[in-house]
């Protein structure tokens, strides 16, 4: 501490020098105007913003549409104990199996995004992927080797840029036009998209990882791949995890909507019953919610303990 | 110990796990590596037609009958990504704020101490039901939100808004009071040590810790936002995705590819814009742990 402080003017005086000293970026306050500017325009340029039905009539859309959403046996009897028989149908009709399958596509895609992210994993890392990792000699290195060392870095982290930038509905929907209507476009989607997200997130796990380990067997001679496989991988398995039930939980409410494009899951019974059952429709939208809702909750208590 | 144990138990068993389940899954869904190629010659036909336009995207409109005076095609998909944005930014501008009071009553940090029984009751509940409503607004995926909305309200700029918004506020909301939670307690306790009430200790000792933390994560849903936009196109909001869904229609592959071009495009650039922002904020995406 030099100088000590002793008049409330004194105070404030040392308020404004810490003010001026504090850290300040154009960068960010740029960013900063060009959101606000972002959102004023949104607004500004949004209109009419309730559309242009007049507001009588869309009143009258919303009660009729809030009407229908009452199960029909309900609407035509009364009581609210007839709409069991009609859900329970519902769900041995079709509504189980869409269920069944939406978890089967979204824990494919998961499991099928994260083997394909795990190898390119070192690839990625900006300290193992260079021609001296840490900073650490890695024996003679070639002219081609050491272009494949500066290369390949940038190169796998821009793929994981390219391949999450795209949404999985739109590769789904493209897919499906290639391999015809199955259960590979949703999957591939899926894992496609979750592969970029994954490499990120994990990829941020691994640069933050304890790099002690890695540089101690790195410096004994194992090679890259092996020095992240049993140094750096085992300290971060558990973020792994975490991260991994994150982005399957969203696969699943993702493999929900990508039926919309036809295939068995929820989406494609909300797709088919909107617009004519729209009580069967919000039946099935309460249903994928309530199991994302459990989900969550077991989810919650599944990283509580791996924490 | 035991759990430790359980842990390591957990470690050896994941990897063999994954694959059985993965075996599973795959039967379930009918996956057969045939299914990965074109199953018939029309299929193939359109496959490399599809990968052949991307080399070729298209400058001018594919369809004969677009009259003169229109729009020229780059404009339109600019227009897109200028519309897709739109409904990014106006969901945006809903769901954090709306966040940002969910995840105060989402969080405990700012409880006063001591607090009386009664108190801390009422104080449990206000956390539980926000944490609950959270959960079932980020249960519903927008695009299902959205149809509901559109069925509801018509067609409008607003239905789009708040269906993007209200699971975007259900997220946010959650990790924000995550955030709020993990931060440092010494300047609460501090403050709330001499008298200041709950909100003021929010405001002033929590809020502007958390904020770089809040700020990234906001642009990394932003980022979400936007492809949550363009595929908002594909229930009847006009974003690029209904371009490129009307184009597909056709069989117009390259116009396809000029917006797929252009959607990349966006994407690659907010994604580069925010890892500058959180690089400058000392922060990272470990927020995103939902």
């Amino acid at each position: 501490m030099s100088g000590t402080v002793t008049s409330p003017d004194d105070c404030l005086a040392r308020v404004d020098e810490l003010k001026r000293q504090r850290a300040r970026s154009p960068f960010l306050r740029l960013s900063a105007v060009v959101v606000v500017s972002g959102i004023v325009w949104a607004w500004l340029s949004s209109t009419p913003l309730l559309g242009r039905l007049p507001a009588e009539r869309r009143w009258l859309n919303v009660k009729n549409f809030l009407n229908e959403l009452v199960p029909a046996p309900v609407r035509q009897s009364g009581e609210w104990s007839d709409a069991l028989p009609w859900a329970w149908n519902l769900l041995t009709d079709e509504g189980f199996l869409a269920l069944l399958m939406t978890f089967a596509a979204a824990t494919a895609a998961i499991i099928l995004a994260g083997t394909l992210v795990l190898p390119l994993l070192p690839l990625a890392s900006r300290r193992l992927a260079r021609v001296d990792p840490f900073g650490l000699r890695a024996g003679k290195t070639g002219p081609l080797a050491a272009m494949f060392w500066r290369m390949i870095g940038p190169l796998v982290r821009f793929g994981f840029v390219l391949s999450r930038s795209v949404p999985e509905y739109l590769i789904a929907f493209l897919l499906i036009s290639m391999l015809g209507l199955q259960f590979w476009p949703l999957v591939l989607a899926l894992a496609i998209h979750n592969l970029g997200i994954l490499g990120r997130l994990w990829g941020e796990v691994v640069e933050n990882a304890d790099d002690a380990p890695a540089v101690r067997a790195f410096a004994a001679g194992q090679g890259r791949s092996s020095t992240f496989a049993t140094t750096i991988l085992p300290g971060v398995f558990n973020r792994f995890l975490i991260y991994f039930f994150y982005r399957w939980e969203t696969c699943v409410k993702d493999a929900t909507v990508l039926g919309m494009l036809g295939l068995l899951t929820l989406g494609k019974l909300i797709a088919l019953s909107k617009g004519f059952f729209w009580d069967q429709m919000f039946f099935y939208v309460l249903l994928g919610g309530s199991v994302i809702v459990v989900g969550d909750l077991f989810s919650m208590a599944l990283r509580r303990w791996l924490r | 110990m035991k759990a430790d144990t359980g842990k390591y138990g957990l470690k050896r068993w994941v990897g063999a796990g994954l694959i059985v389940a993965f075996v599973l899954c795959a039967r379930a869904l009918g996956l057969t590596p045939g299914g990965l190629i074109p199953p018939d010659a029309g299929h193939w036909e359109r496959t490399g037609a599809f990968f052949a336009a991307a080399l070729d995207p298209a400058f001018d409109y594919e369809d004969e009958n677009v009259p003169d005076e229109a729009d020229p095609i780059w404009w339109k998909g600019i227009k897109g990504v200028f519309l897709t944005l739109k409904f990014a930014f106006g969901a945006m501008s809903l769901a954090v704020p709306t966040a940002l009071v969910l995840g105060f009553l989402g969080s405990s940090a700012w409880w006063p101490e001591p607090c009386g029984r009664r108190a801390r009751a009422l104080l449990r509940s206000v956390y539980l039901v926000s944490r609950l409503f959270m959960s079932v607004i980020r249960s519903i995926h927008e695009l299902i939100w959205a149809l509901l909305f559109l069925s509801a309200m018509g067609v409008s700029p607003l239905a789009g808004m708040i269906a993007l918004a209200l699971p975007f506020s259900g997220t946010l909301g959650k990790v924000f009071s995550e955030i709020i939670d993990e931060e440092a307690r010494d300047a609460s306790q501090a403050l709330k040590a001499i008298g200041h009430g709950p909100v003021q200790t929010f405001l002033v000792g929590i809020l502007p810790r958390a904020m770089p933390n809040l700020v990234s994560y906001s642009f990394y849903r932003f980022e979400c936002a936007l492809r949550s936009s363009a595929v908002l196109g594909f229930v009847g909001i006009e974003t690029i995705g209904l371009y490129i869904e009307l184009s597909h229609e056709e069989f117009y592959y390259r116009e396809v590819w000029t917006y797929l071009y252009l959607v990349i495009a966006m994407i690659v650039v907010v994604d580069l814009w925010g890892a500058a922002i959180r690089r400058r904020l000392h922060t990272s995406t470990g927020g995103c742990a939902i």
